[in-house]
């Protein structure tokens, strides 16, 4: 390039990143800004979380930033975190998309004065502020128990299938925490059903295609098979879906993880027979809370847990049930 | 040039050279006695000969392979198609909303409203396939930028229009589209994949279109000079690869009952791999749907296959990674000593 119109370039460059910097600081002086990452942008369950955020926000006059990742993927959330970071918020809420990958990015904003609550996933063990571990800093957790939901899952599903025969839990990937935990909640639930035996669980890279034909491989070896626990909302309506395939829909039964709009459907045609809705308003709705509070110097508890609802059949009308399936309205 | 290459171009193809072709049907053979012996001896039942496995083999097989088929077209003209991935789902989204309108808002039964949706879905990849032909082949773009480009569109766009979640429908005839069985055994989506297939090959081994496609792949210069209108010809490609997707994801969402804008996401490296394994050179010029039809199904029948053994889930990733690698190493061989004999 000429220096002259290189020159020029770069003081357009100058400007506009000034004048951008000075936006910024205008704003950043009016209200506080707390910075919501999800999981990934393209889940009802994080929309949902989202739309509590956003409550929570405008109750309190937060200024509420929305940026987050279109795949569960640690390589794509780590630079949207150094991104947050730029725009100097005062607290992120994460749902990390990876237990030990995220604990140095977010350690970096730590370090520059950002608070950080973790919501539905975590870093390190999920046990913050106890003084000592490297993933420490973050100043609570706020999610469903997903090792209790995943042993609501199990007594759910063992009594449906009258307490014996053989399970399998329909995973996505190993090493997220949600699922890990939810997997791990359900194999320890069923250790009070002696007769019901667990077999090896199939990941589906979150594919129903795929995780459609697992379960009729697994009952192509076991037909002995009862039930089926998908530990989030594609392997159970891919598992589902197998069943219908298998001509084994209701005769199995699906145990599934999350309300999405479909689920009505899927209850009352007996593809689930039974899921395990989260509250993800209620993790947006406190997690902004708590980081509000920190940031106002209010005493915070490190874990906040929020509840589940059973949806079955025969509930989901209900509308006190009903009102916890994930929806962007 | 080679000796190699200069011998005997008219006279009949050696025998080395024929199971080189037919590599994937030869996998494919080779797979299916692997599973039949070890499900004799470790269960007592047949691999093969259960219709139990063989449909659920062919479901598993179908939507990958509907990706495979409009992206053997592509890949022989030397091009790639990434944004399968999410064209299949925005045509998934699509149908699944204009089923759900059709239905509330205009009233129309649940045929007429499931048949307005597939056609909606369908329809409106055919922009994304303009987009990448026209990106391609008028603006010189190359094809892994162009469609990769497109990937992110057709994402965001997917994702746009679902609001980030799935868009349940309520639909039993779609329903049956995608889970029902004709006569009791065969699966309609299998039936609909088996006629996309005929007429792909069809169109790829018997019109002009077809017989173009190849000599882009194999020349574009030689083509050009030919007398071949080299971005109508694109166009053409990508566009008949995008609509291809838009099946695929009608079929997605009349199976599962919604719409989901990842759909395709998982789907679209199996598509490759499945054109890949079947014969086609991914330097264009070579290759069938036949071919194509056989690599999915050596996909299919490895994951299923190792599932239904009860083999370490991780396992599946390194064999169909493996396949993939032997399949282009026989293809390189192929081409450096045989003579690199094109596919008819």
């Amino acid at each position: 390039m000429e220096r002259r119109s290189f020159l020029k370039v770069a003081a357009a460059t100058a400007a506009a990143a000034g004048t951008g910097l000075l936006a910024n600081k205008a704003s950043a002086a009016d209200a506080v800004t707390i910075a919501l990452i999800p999981g990934l942008t393209a889940d009802g369950f994080y929309v949902t979380m989202h739309k509590g955020a956003e409550a929570a926000a405008k109750a309190l006059g937060v200024n509420l930033l929305y940026q987050g990742g279109a795949k569960w993927d640690a390589t794509l959330q780590i630079p949207i975190v150094e991104a947050v970071i730029a725009k100097k918020p005062a607290a992120i809420l994460i749902a990390p998309n990876d237990k030990q990958q995220l604990v140095g990015p977010l350690k970096k904003a730590f370090d520059a004065g950002i608070q950080i609550v973790c919501v539905d996933t975590f870093i390190g063990n999920g046990v913050f502020q106890t003084g000592s571990g490297d993933a420490d800093f973050p100043i609570s957790y706020v999610a469903s128990d997903n090792i209790l939901g995943g042993k609501m899952a199990a007594a759910a599903l063992a009594k449906a299938v009258g307490g014996k025969g053989k399970v399998y839990v329909s995973n996505t990937l190993p090493n997220v925490s949600t699922t890990d935990q939810r997997e791990q909640g359900f194999k320890e639930g069923m250790k009070a059903f002696p007769d019901i035996q667990v077999l090896e669980t199939q990941f589906n890279g979150d594919d129903a295609n795929k995780a459609a034909a697992q379960f009729q491989a697994v009952l192509g070896r076991a037909p002995d098979l009862v039930g089926v626990f998908g530990a989030n909302l594609f392997s159970a309506s891919g598992a589902g879906n197998g069943a219908k395939q298998a001509g084994v829909a209701g005769k199995v039964k699906i145990a599934g993880f999350d309300a999405p709009e479909s689920i009505v459907k899927d209850l009352k045609d007996g593809t689930f027979e039974m899921t395990i809705a989260q509250h993800p308003a209620e993790i947006g709705y406190f997690g902004l809370v708590a980081a509000y509070a920190k940031v106002t110097n209010n005493p915070v508890p490190t874990a906040i847990g929020t509840g589940f609802t059973v949806m079955t059949k025969a509930n989901i009308d209900d509308p006190n049930v009903a009102k916890y399936i994930y929806s962007s309205k | 040039m080679t000796t190699a290459a200069l011998a005997s171009p008219t006279s009949r193809p050696s025998l080395l050279m024929r199971v080189a072709e037919l590599r994937a049907w030869l996998f494919l053979i080779v797979l299916v006695i692997f599973f039949e012996t070890w499900t004799r001896i470790g269960y007592g039942t047949s691999f093969l000969f259960s219709l139990y496995n063989l449909q659920a083999i062919a479901v598993f097989a179908a939507m990958p392979l509907l990706l495979g088929l409009g992206q053997t077209f592509v890949i022989i003209s030397a091009g790639i198609d990434l944004s399968l991935a999410f064209v299949m789902g925005l045509a998934s989204v699509v149908a699944a909303h204009l089923t759900n309108i059709g239905a509330t808002n205009f009233g129309m039964s649940q045929p007429v409203a499931m048949l307005f949706g597939i056609l909606v879905g369908v329809a409106i990849t055919i922009i994304p396939g303009l987009v990448n032909g026209w990106l391609i082949a008028y603006l010189s773009v190359p094809p892994f930028i162009g469609t990769l480009g497109m990937y992110g569109v057709s994402r965001g766009a997917a994702y746009l229009l679902a609001g980030g979640m799935t868009i349940a429908v309520d639909n039993d005839w779609y329903s049956q589209i995608g889970n029902g069985r004709a006569f009791g055994y065969i699966p309609i989506l299998v039936i609909i994949t088996a006629a996309a297939c005929l007429i792909l090959h069809y169109m790829l081994s018997q019109t002009r279109f077809g017989q173009h496609t190849y000599a882009m792949g194999a020349s574009k210069a030689a083509a050009n000079r030919a007398g071949i209108n080299i971005k109508m010809l694109t166009l053409k490609i990508y566009v008949l690869s995008a609509i291809m997707g838009g099946v695929a994801g009608a079929m997605y969402t009349g199976r599962f009952s919604a719409g989901a804008p990842q759909a395709g996401e998982a789907l679209l490296l199996d598509s490759i791999a499945a054109v890949v394994i079947g014969g086609a050179s991914l330097f264009g010029g070579s290759g069938t749907i036949w071919g194509t039809v056989a690599g999915a199904f050596v996909i299919a029948v490895i994951q299923y296959g190792l599932v239904l053994v009860d083999v370490e889930p991780f396992w599946q990733f390194i064999a169909v990674g493996g396949v993939i690698i032997v399949s282009v190493l026989v293809d390189q061989t192929q081409r450096r000593y045989l003579g690199g004999r094109q596919a008819e």
